[in-house]
């Protein structure tokens, strides 16, 4: 999966020389967090963030005289002046994946994805990738998902999904969860049909055994 | 006692769906010995089917999704848009009766002569969508009906109860836009169940926003969890949205024998979601009720289902026990 499909193309971008105001003012139309800093040319050369510019700003509980004499500086501070240069960026060709895990380890929302010229093409976002993962679970087309308990040796998986293959049933997504219990793997197949039974009959006749999904999620139930 | 209708007819078996598939004729002819067995088709009055005009199926559904059902159906294709939607030669003209059926009871019921109807027809009806079949579906029953109640009857507030297992996607889109039709739905949790809608956070769109509501159920509950969903979510917001008319779209396969879901209603919980249904009615509609068969599948339950869900329509609720 790469970040190209899922990365927004029409950047909302912001020139070094603009105000401060302009940019919390362009945050919060477009209800994004953050701004790539581009120069004339089109390259990147810094990020501002929602938070650079609120640390910037004065507080809103000061007073009308204390703003008052703020306001001349505030109207002078420019996005250079508090964008971060340090940019972490992606490239076209790396993966959702990829821009997954670097967001959880440098804690940042958003990443510019740039060309080898630091020509801005594209930024990905949280967002992005929670649809690109909802796409890949398939679970934008209506289906049903089961729940197999299978023997943790090889091979499980494929005979689940030739016999899935052979009711012709289309997939939406196979998940795997190891460790479910000792010597177990659970697989669960997201189908993309409301006719269920037939091949819950035929799973359980080659020996698999269909779980209550919520015991992954909760306590045992409380008796009814 | 009420005046019940019974809308069923023999041409309602029609509509095959070949081998491997659940939605079968003899769901059907279950529902009827239930209510033979519990002897109340003569305290019914018998609803006759007809086939609805097409233009009442165009008020919800596209003009190209008739055309190609009807001629996928007389081309002796064996499904339309999916394997899910298994058809024969019959299928369109038994959908059309099915429609014209319900509209049928639904006028008897505006025009006082009856005070509520059961509506035992196939195919089912809530995942058809405007422009596409899905889920069993092909023409959305309950949808037709609740347009042609307020565009014939002028009636302004149509209540839908949806309680089959699965959420009734096509219904759901047909009326989200729409503050005149309350969808509510009460259903095992998308992310397990088909069709993989009706989360509690979809409440509509625009000025529809409120007017639907969701009550997803996880997998391996049952009749408590229903009872604190209906008495949370669907009798305070009808009590505020004060139907005119409920419509139901009755779906059996939340029992716990049926194998199309992993809820576990019991006989028993099913009265009990009927018997509020009821109170709700008659609350709000002078009584008024249009039960729709949407699911069900467990062809030994059926009979005792049905014969509850009727008996608590007749208003006699000893027929439960």
């Amino acid at each position: 999966m790469f970040i190209q499909r899922s990365m927004t193309r029409k950047v909302i971008t912001i020139h070094p020389e603009a105000g401060v105001i302009e940019a919390r003012d362009l945050l919060q139309q477009h209800k994004i967090h953050s701004l790539p800093v581009v120069g004339l040319e089109g390259t990147l050369i810094g990020i501002v963030t929602d938070r650079d510019v609120r640390s910037a700003l004065p507080a809103t509980i000061l007073s009308e005289a204390e703003l008052g004499q703020l306001k001349e500086r505030v109207a002078q501070l420019k996005v250079k002046d508090i964008m971060t240069t340090q940019v972490v960026t992606l490239s076209p060709n790396n993966t959702l994946e990829d821009a997954l895990l670097l967001m959880q380890q440098i804690h940042v929302g958003a990443l510019p994805v740039i060309d080898r010229d630091r020509k801005i093409l594209g930024i990905i976002a949280f967002r992005d990738i929670l649809r690109g993962f909802a796409e890949v679970l398939g679970i934008d087309e209506p289906g049903t998902l089961l729940c197999i308990l299978a023997d943790d040796r090889q091979g499980q998986m494929k005979r689940i999904v030739d016999a899935i293959t052979e009711e012709k049933i289309r997939f939406g997504s196979v998940l795997v969860a190891r460790g479910w219990e000792k010597g177990k793997r659970a697989f669960f197949p997201y189908l993309f049909t409301h006719n269920i039974v037939g091949i819950k009959k035929k799973l359980e006749g080659l020996g698999f055994t269909l779980i209550n999904p919520i015991e992954m999620y909760l306590e045992p139930l409380p008796p009814a | 006692m009420n005046r019940t209708g019974l809308l069923y007819d023999e041409r309602y078996l029609r509509h095959r769906t070949g081998e491997g598939h659940p939605e079968v004729p003899d769901r059907l002819q279950a529902i009827l010995k239930g209510l033979e067995d519990g002897n109340l088709l003569p305290r019914l009055t018998r609803v006759e089917a007809r086939p609805a005009d097409q233009r009442r199926i165009e008020t919800v559904h596209d003009v190209a999704h008739i055309r190609r059902f009807e001629e996928a159906c007389l081309m002796g294709k064996s499904e339309l848009d999916h394997p899910d939607n298994q058809i024969c030669y019959e299928t369109f003209e038994t959908a059309l009766l099915a429609v014209g059926g319900i509209l049928e009871a639904a006028r008897l019921v505006l025009e006082g002569r009856l005070d509520n109807a059961f509506c035992a027809v196939r195919p089912p009806g809530h995942h058809a969508e405007v422009d596409r079949a899905l889920g069993f579906c092909f023409f959305n029953n309950v949808a037709v009906t609740a347009r042609f109640i307020q565009q014939e009857w002028g009636l302004k507030r149509v209540g839908i109860i949806d309680f089959d297992v699965h959420h009734g996607n096509g219904t759901q889109h047909i009326f989200e836009r729409d503050h005149t039709v309350f969808y509510y739905s009460i259903h095992e949790h998308p992310t397990f169940a088909y069709p993989g809608t009706g989360r509690e956070f979809e409440r509509g769109l625009e000025t529809g926003y409120g007017y639907t509501l969701n009550s997803p159920v996880l997998p391996g509950y049952g009749d408590l969890e229903y009872r604190d969903a209906i008495q949370r979510d669907l009798i305070p917001a009808f009590d505020r949205f004060q139907p005119e008319i409920i419509l139901v779209s009755a779906g059996f396969d939340a029992h716990q024998d049926d194998d199309m879901s992993n809820i576990n209603l019991s006989t028993a919980g099913y009265s009990w979601i009927m018997e509020q249904i009821m109170a709700l009615a008659e609350r709000h509609a002078r009584g008024r009720v249009i039960s729709i068969l949407e699911g069900g599948y467990c062809l030994e339950r059926l009979p005792e289902l049905a014969r509850n869900h009727v008996g608590i329509l007749l208003g006699n609720h000893e027929i439960m026990k």
